[in-house]
């Protein structure tokens, strides 16, 4: 069981995250939340770490750098979402819906088929899935998904 | 989670690959637990779930099995 036990300040950071992730289309670095809030360096990087440790996002292993602010993706991946003028990676084909879930919005989506490689396209549209059929794998069971983040 | 047009290319996938199979959901399905999952992830108030709440979430979307247990 994750500690989620965090002072009100790095919940605002997270919201931070977030809300910069979307604008940006990147999270946001240490220095960017430390300036933002007015901490320090150290303060921000302890921040991030925190939420690691809480399971509120991944960083890159060896680093304060995020990796992972579900179900954005700080690195390429095989789905991208677009939505208005904005493009972001998804970690997965979960997250390739989890983002015009979180954001209320219409998307249009593409994606890599993992057997083939061929592109797929799929797309929200007023709330609605618009798909020619898909299926998503899940290889790992729930309680073995932050054992191996990247490839869950 | 990985995309595929079809369960048979997920069985064939995991042989080819010895992947361990786990579930499979169709898109649409995970459309519907995508809303219930993510949509309050930007809430300022969002602290995320427990295991129990997790648990709840999935059963209420018949997912009630060993599998979908955190």
């Amino acid at each position: 069981m994750p500690d989620t036990n965090l002072s009100d300040q790095i919940w605002a950071i997270r919201a931070f995250i977030y809300r910069f992730f979307v604008d940006h289309e990147r999270p946001p670095t240490t220095d960017e939340a430390a300036t933002r809030f007015g901490i320090s360096g150290d303060a921000a990087r302890e921040a991030y770490r925190r939420l690691a440790a809480a399971h509120q996002m991944f960083l890159e292993p060896g680093t304060d750098e995020i990796r992972m602010a579900s179900p954005l993706s700080a690195t390429p991946t095989p789905y991208r979402v677009f939505i208005g003028h904005h493009s972001y990676y998804a970690n997965c084909a979960w997250d390739s819906l989890g983002i015009p879930a979180m954001l209320g919005s219409d998307a249009d989506i593409e994606a890599h088929d993992t057997f083939s490689g061929d592109l797929v396209r799929y797309a929200v549209e007023d709330g609605q899935l618009r798909a020619d059929g898909g299926f998503v794998h899940f290889s790992l069971p729930v309680g073995d998904w932050y054992d191996d983040l990247i490839h869950t | 989670m990985s995309l595929f047009r079809s369960e048979e290319d997920v069985a064939k996938w995991c042989r080819r690959t010895g992947e361990a199979r786990g579930e499979v959901l169709s898109l649409e399905r995970v459309w519907r637990l995508a809303l219930v999952w993510y949509a309050r992830r930007m809430a300022e108030d969002y602290h995320g779930r427990s295991n129990h709440e997790v648990h709840l979430l999935f059963v209420d979307q018949g997912l009630a099995s060993d599998f979908w247990r955190p």
